[in-house]
């Protein structure tokens, strides 16, 4: 290090040195990678990631040019000047733009990597507790499904497609440098919830997401899944302060109701049922009945009475005295939220800061599910002496969610379309709600139930940076991301699961990451031909989770609701688990003549979820970049004005699998009086990183005036020693063992383009994105991994359906066919044969939005859509078998049903003593392809008069529409995905995917907003 | 000025070192909630793990439901119903189930985690002392015994079918596993002889070590549990005479007696006076009470002082084979179901986190009725009527003045209902079941299809292959 001081100071020795630091004249964000030229000399430097420069010049030399792409080439004079600060307008910043690459920043256009951003423009005041889904359609490449319509749950995020099959396969979450907790901490036997919920969206300045290996690579271990880099709002120096307050109201309802029997429907159903019954029984001589009317009046009474009279619980059912439409008991009749974000930030060249405070509510357009968020941000940043600089970006916030049962269970509001129409909500000889419904009703767990967990999240960071040299500096981060949990359920003693007794249960947890990294940035001074910066250090994350649950029973009222109303004490326990990540990276990246581009990145990662001799792995990766638009042959093109050339390939790995997995484990057992040990887990000292190799190859490119630019991706990912929960024989007395064992691949096509079609007084911009994924698993040695109806299957993409193979009806006997095992149909469910039958992965996502403004006026429609997908309807058992799953309402799709020897039609008999066609199958498959209208917004600038009057900066108004509008042949809410979310497995929720239970389907909501500055 | 510039420097590059190497140690994390093999280093470790394997025997896919409520729904005819939404039961009950079923799947899993515990106690026994060894061992091996007692009945044709040479029931697995070898874990069916062998072999060297009693205990394995095992066993064999002798060391010698009314037997909290083995559960050690346990599955949804599901109802045409006056008639009662309507329901389970007879002295005295019935023998001094007496008088129902064989079965009927007992006698006498022939290839569970697929050995029951 020295020793190149010391050459580096010899070669400039005669010189003199000119220092300052370019902005950006519209916002002051700084601008890295400015090339600053001596005029007429070759002599010059670049800025740095503070935008900062330092260039030793001729003591001849009078005028700087700064030229920096996208933004108007400047000239400074600099006689008698040592420190020059420079302010650039910008032309066209598409090209310009300044990504956040992972310990430090890039200009997009040296980048090669495959990085894409997502500005908070796009984040704000999204009606959704969490920033992901506001990124939905939005990034190429970055598909994120959300469970169902109910607030604060869980969302599946793939990034470029699923790359694990028993490990996570969601991204690493940074938040200003900072490795979140992401995994659901809420109640196993519910739906797992999404801590990412903590973050208040609007604090969020950009994310960027990093897609390849050259991006990702520099988070080594981790970084398999992609990682997403949320950097939140800084305050700029050499304003005044601005103070903003975001205030927006919003009412949604449910985008589809899915249209179940009325209650006239619902009987001609039964009765029909009687007749097909009785025939059958007649035909077959079950019961021996002398005619066939014989037999259909005795099916006939007996269903009246078992079904008909006792569920209608006196009423006249055969008048339609009761008509009651469950399905809309689910929904409030409006779900209302508010939003309410007040910040200020403001700085000078000392001192920085931004703030903020936030609350949120957000009703689920179910009942009784609610999110509310409240809490403050403070980023502050502090200029102690031009090399050392020192801040904190400290977040708190307290968040509650209301919570119904998973959509499995009976209490469920979801599953109230199951009740009949005949049964009354209120029991007419109680007055009180009806308890003498098919299933228990679960409005009695609306009434009753309570469960409530709040999370008190704090995120600090607090970093000090030296610049030794002005090509050497050092920064330092400690942070910590405190997730301190709390839940408490109850369920009242007559609800559906109280037991007669009532139910209580209190968890609390107190999960912390500590993280610290450590790294100097060197960016020597080479001349004005090289560019280098480089990124040496270390980081070290120690996560510590532990939990306290207490269970209990025998409640004397439902009036106290707390633990203490539990005389009975059924579980206690307490949990603490820990894991640790070290880490030591290195990343250079080099750029010759400002056209040739070259990166390298090296991370190795301790962890302390493999075994000793396994623990280290080395992830490297290396990327080439051509900026083919500064050769001479295309310079001064007027059509091309922008063309780069990118690949890269590198190694990423993923430890996201539980702890202690490599050793064998005995667990605690509790038989009565005699504390024991059961054998658990089997280990495996060998297991280790499951690897995932990433080639990418990129264009980018600006034409006409940059008014079209884009990018077009090209990648091809292979996972490799999957850490796969692989099946052994359970007559070892275990079920599985975790093995790096398997190979998959993900293999895709990304294109994004944005345009500014019309500029001047009206403005018509367009973007556009679109992603082909194509997921495959190329080896699984003869391994069945199995979730639900789903399996991961050697040769098929990940989480195809494999059930029997559904043919139709029998038009002679009105009954299900199934395929046998030779491709014959077959009403014999017994012989029917398993195999690939459909496919939940989508073959193209995307997004696709148009921005008008007009004056003041702005409007502008963004659509989402996936196609190729398909969803299985585990419900379709019970609510449109035609009574062959139970007596439960059904859907109208029964209507079209088989009647008559000769029908020809999709829906077999109406049975309930004679079932067929409920059972699994590719019956209940359907196409999950969408194209949705996400957003509409229209919006309104304050005229500049308006604003003088009222003493304000700025003012908007605006309104918007969410999912206003959906293409899709799905029966119901095309995003739906029950099991997966459901699940606490990360197979089930790779393998699984697609699935609709009862879902609650997602809102339609329209928001109305208001921005004003001061 | 210069040099000391990169004093700072120095500084932190070596923070930074030293950082590294303290972290590095930070790697090894102990696990929080478990323990490694390793650490069992001690006699009461050895023990622990024993009682792991009695909390693994509670499990609901063992004695805590499925051993007793799965023959009753598989064996069924006119007996019980299963009314639940759950399909996998109702597939029993329809006799529909398939080579992917869930349950079959859940019973073998869990007994061979039982099996694999007792087999690490008999593994460990150095760690003994001598004073307790033997009887440590007698307690693994009666552990062993009897899950595999339910393994040979659920996935094997009966002993009584013959064959038994040649017909395969499950794996037997006799060692711990301590690593995953395919060429030594992946093991083929072994034949019901075999089986059978290991049974009595265990529970005879266990009867031969296990004490008379605990003085601190009610749940565990006796010399006395290992005698009545061993006499259910015989029965099952047809070696009627051994099974009487075995029945009566049990009678004179256990100590036990008939609960005073029939209803003391059952719903107590720590078993009763007649429970030879009985799983124990409390509030918080115990079956499950939601979705699973055989009270969540009997009790009727509108039970007191707490809810079952109300899933599995009793058919009405049981009351008919009971006396106007028995009082196991009047244990059947009148509730609703969660998945909706009103039936009749058992209260032999009807109260949560009770113990669950495993065997009981009534079985017993009908074993050696049938068995000296059978041999035409009166080992232990009682005729066949007066053990039958003795069971049908404590449930005030009428004397009989004379008996056979195929009475005494009746009364195993009467008095064992839901009790997991029916299906296994009437196999073992090759009575039909229903319109089925008592060896009729869905009266046994398939070889979980996900065991084949990972282990090629094993082969599928008849019927099964699709």
């Amino acid at each position: 290090m020295g020793m190149l001081l010391c050459m580096l100071q010899l070669g400039y020795a005669q010189q003199r040195t000119v220092m300052g630091r370019v902005t950006d004249a519209t916002d002051g964000a700084v601008l890295p990678g400015v090339t600053v030229k001596v005029k007429g000399t070759t002599a010059g430097a670049f800025t740095n990631a503070d935008g900062a420069f330092v260039v030793s010049v001729p003591s001849s030399a009078q005028t700087l040019v700064f030229t920096f792409l996208g933004y108007t080439d400047q000239e400074v004079d600099i006689a008698g000047r040592q420190e020059i600060n420079v302010r650039l307008s910008a032309g066209n910043k598409i090209l310009s733009e300044v990504m956040v690459v992972g310990y430090g920043t890039q200009a997009k256009r040296d980048l090669t990597g495959a990085i894409a951003k997502v500005s908070s423009g796009e984040i704000e005041n999204f009606p959704a507790p969490s920033f992901e889904s506001a990124i939905q359609g939005k990034a190429a490449g970055v598909v994120i499904e959300s469970g169902s319509g109910k607030v604060g749950q869980g969302l599946k995020v793939r990034i470029r497609g699923t790359s694990s099959i028993s490990a996570s396969s969601q991204p690493l979450y940074v938040i200003d440098g900072l490795p979140v907790q992401t995994a659901s901490v809420s109640d196993v036997n519910n739906e797992i919830t999404n801590p990412v919920a903590d973050i208040n969206p609007n604090d969020i300045a950009s994310i960027e997401v990093l897609k390849d290996a050259a991006a990702a690579a520099i988070y080594g271990a981790r970084a398999a899944n992609g990682v997403v880099l949320i950097t939140t709002r800084k305050g700029k120096a050499g304003q005044k302060t601005v103070i903003s307050l975001d205030l927006n109201s919003s009412w949604g309802k449910p985008t589809k109701k899915r249209g179940f029997l009325n209650a006239k429907q619902y009987v001609d159903l039964v009765e029909e049922a009687a007749v097909n019954d009785g025939r059958i029984d007649f035909a077959n001589g079950y019961n021996g009945f002398g005619t066939e009317q014989e037999a259909i009046d005795v099916y006939k009474a007996y269903y009246e009475s078992a079904i008909l009279d006792r569920y209608a619980i006196g009423t006249d059912w055969r008048n339609q005295e009761v008509n009651t439409n469950w399905e809309d008991a689910i929904y409030r009749s409006v779900a209302r939220g508010n939003q309410l974000n007040l910040s200020a930030s403001d700085g000078n060249e000392k001192t920085r800061f931004f703030a903020s405070g936030f609350y949120n509510a957000q009703d689920a357009i179910v009942i009784n599910n609610k999110f509310t968020r409240y809490g403050g941000r403070l980023n502050l940043e502090h200029s102690a002496t031009d090399k050392l600089s020192i801040g904190l970006n400290l977040s708190i916030a307290r968040s509650q969610l209301d919570r119904v049962t998973q959509d499995n269970n009976y209490s469920t509001p979801g599953q109230l379309v199951a009740q009949l129409p005949i049964s009354p909500v209120i029991d007419p000889a109680t007055g009180k709600l009806n308890k003498r419904t098919l299933y228990a009703n679960s409005l009695l767990d609306a009434a009753l139930n309570s469960d409530k967990q709040t999370t008190f999240r704090s995120l600090g960071n607090a970093y000090a940076n030296y610049n030794f040299l002005p090509w050497l500096s050092f920064r330092t981060e400690f942070g910590a991301d405190v997730l301190s949990f709390y839940q408490e359920r109850f369920i009242g003693k007559d609800a559906t699961d109280g037991g007669g007794v009532g139910f209580g249960e209190s968890a609390s947890a107190q999960n912390v990451s500590f993280n610290t990294n450590n790294y100097f940035t060197v960016s020597p001074l080479l001349g004005a031909q090289h560019k280098l910066s480089a990124v040496i250090g270390m980081s070290y994350l120690q996560n510590d989770a532990k939990e306290v649950i207490a269970q209990g029973r025998e409640y004397p009222s439902d009036a106290i609701k707390n633990l203490t109303g539990a005389t009975s004490i059924t579980f206690a326990g307490s949990v603490n688990n820990r894991y640790d990540f070290i880490s030591y990276f290195l990343r250079a990246n080099y750029s010759f003549n400002d056209r040739y581009l070259a990166g390298l990145s090296v991370r190795t990662d301790g962890s302390s979820r493999f075994g000793p001799d396994k623990r280290y792995g080395t992830f490297p990766a290396a990327s080439l970049g051509w900026i083919l638009s500064e050769e001479g042959f295309l310079k001064g093109s007027s059509v091309l004005n922008f063309l780069k050339l990118r690949a890269s390939y590198g190694l990423t790995g993923n430890a996201e699998i539980g702890e202690y997995e490599y050793l064998s484990l005995y667990g605690i057992s509790n038989y009565p009086s005699l504390p024991g040990f059961v054998p658990t887990q089997l280990g495996n000292p060998d297991l280790h990183w499951e690897k995932t190799a990433q080639a990418d190859v990129g264009i980018e490119f600006g034409i006409l005036a940059n008014r079209l630019s884009g990018e077009v991706d090209y990648y091809n990912k292979r996972t490799t020693d999957l850490l796969l929960n692989v099946n052994i024989p359970s007559s070892t007395g275990f079920d599985v063992i975790t093995r790096n064992l398997g190979k998959l691949r993900n293999q895709g096509l990304e294109l994004t383009l944005n345009s500014v079609n019309i500029d001047g007084a009206f403005r018509w911009t367009t973007s556009f994105n679109i992603a082909f994924n194509k997921n495959r698993i190329t080896d699984l040695r003869g391994q069945i991994i199995e979730s639900g109806q789903q399996r991961a299957v050697e040769g098929e993409a990940i989480g195809v359906f494999y059930l029997p193979k559904y043919l139709g009806v029998d038009p002679a006997t009105g009954d299900a066919q199934y395929m046998d095992k030779d491709g014959k149909p077959t009403s014999n469910y017994a012989q029917a044969v398993r195999t690939v039958v459909g496919n939940a992965n989508p073959d193209y996502t995307g997004g696709f939005a148009n921005n008008f403004s007009y004056k003041g006026v702005d409007l502008s429609a963004f659509f989402t859509f996936v196609q190729g997908n398909e969803i299985y309807n585990r419900a379709g058992a019970y609510q449109s078998s035609g009574f062959s799953g139970g007596f439960d309402n059904q859907t109208t799709e029964v209507l079209r049903r088989w009647q008559k020897p000769g029908d020809i039609t999709d829906v077999p008999r109406i049975s309930i003593s004679y079932p067929t066609g409920q059972r699994a199958s590719s019956r209940w498959i359907y196409d999950g392809s969408y194209i949705r209208l996400k957003m509409l917004t229209v919006g309104y600038t304050l005229p500049k008069q308006v604003l003088s009057v009222l003493k304000i900066n700025s003012g908007r108004l605006y309104l918007s529409g969410y999912n206003l509008w959906t293409k899709t042949d799905y029966i119901s809410d095309p995003e739906v995905n029950t099991t997966p979310l459901g699940s606490s497995s990360e197979t089930d929720r790779n393998v699984a995917g697609g699935t609709d239970f009862y879902t609650i389907p997602q809102a339609r909501t329209f928001v109305v907003g208001l921005n004003v500055k001061f | 000025m210069k040099r000391n510039r990169h004093i700072p420097l120095r500084f932190v590059i070596s923070l930074l070192l030293l950082t590294a190497a303290a972290c590095n140690s930070k790697l090894d994390v102990k696990p929080g909630q478990h323990i490694t093999p390793d650490e069992i280093r001690t006699a009461a470790d050895v023990k622990a793990v024993l009682f792991g394997a009695y909390k693994s025997m509670q499990d609901f896919n063992a004695f805590g439901e499925r051993y007793i409520l799965i023959p009753d729904l598989l064996g069924s005819a006119g007996q019980v119903s299963f009314v639940g939404t759950f399909t996998e039961y109702r597939d029993i009950f329809n006799k529909a189930q398939v080579a992917q079923s869930l349950i079959a799947q859940g019973i073998w899993q869990r007994s061979y985690v039982t099996i694999n515990g007792a087999n690490v106690v008999l593994s460990k026994l150095d760690l003994l002392d001598a004073a307790e060894k033997d009887a440590v061992e007698g307690e693994a091996r009666f552990v062993r015994a009897l899950t595999y007692y339910e393994l040979v009945n659920l996935f094997g044709q009966p002993y009584s079918a013959g064959n038994i040479g040649v017909n395969e029931a499950v794996p037997l697995v006799l060692e711990p596993t301590t690593v995953y070898d395919p060429e030594k874990d992946n093991k083929p069916r072994a034949t019901v002889d075999a089986v059978y062998k290991q049974i009595v072999s265990d529970l005879t060297a266990a009867a031969a070590t296990l004490p008379a009693s605990y003085s601190d205990n009610n749940g565990r394995a006796t010399k006395y549990a290992a005698q009545a095992l061993l006499s259910k066993v015989y029965m099952a064999q047809a070696r009627y005479t051994e099974a009487a002798t075995a029945a009566t060391e049990v009678i004179s010698e256990g100590g036990f007696s008939l609960a005073a009314t029939f209803d003391k037997a059952f719903n107590n909290v720590s078993g009763s006076t007649e429970d030879i083995f009985a799983m124990l559960q409390t509030d918080q050690s115990n079956g499950g009470s939601a979705n699973s346990g055989l009270t969540t599955m009997y009790a009727a949804y509108n039970a007191t002082p707490m809810a079952g599901r109300g899933d599995v109802r009793v058919d009405t045409n049981l009351y008919k084979i009971y006396g106007e006056h028995d009082d196991r008639r009047a244990f059947i009662y009148e509730g609703t179901g969660i998945a909706g309507g009103i039936g009749e329901y058992s209260r032999k389970w009807k109260d949560f986190y009770r113990a669950i007879p495993v065997i009981r002295l009534a079985d017993i005295y009908l074993i050696r009725a049938e068995a000296n019935a059978r041999a035409g023998a009166t080992i232990g001094g009682k005729t066949p009527l007066e053990d039958v007496n003795t069971v049908r008088v404590r449930a005030h129902a009428a004397a009989l003045a004379t008996v056979t064989a195929e009475q005494v079965v009746e009364e195993r009927f009467r008095e064992l209902a839901f009790e997991g007992d029916w299906l296994w006698t009437r196999k073992r006498l090759k009575m039909n079941i229903g319109t089925r022939s008592y060896n009729d290839p869905k009266m046994v569970l398939p070889v979980p299809q996900r065991e084949r697929d990972v282990n090629e050995l094993l082969s599928q029951n008849p019927g099964y292959d699709n």
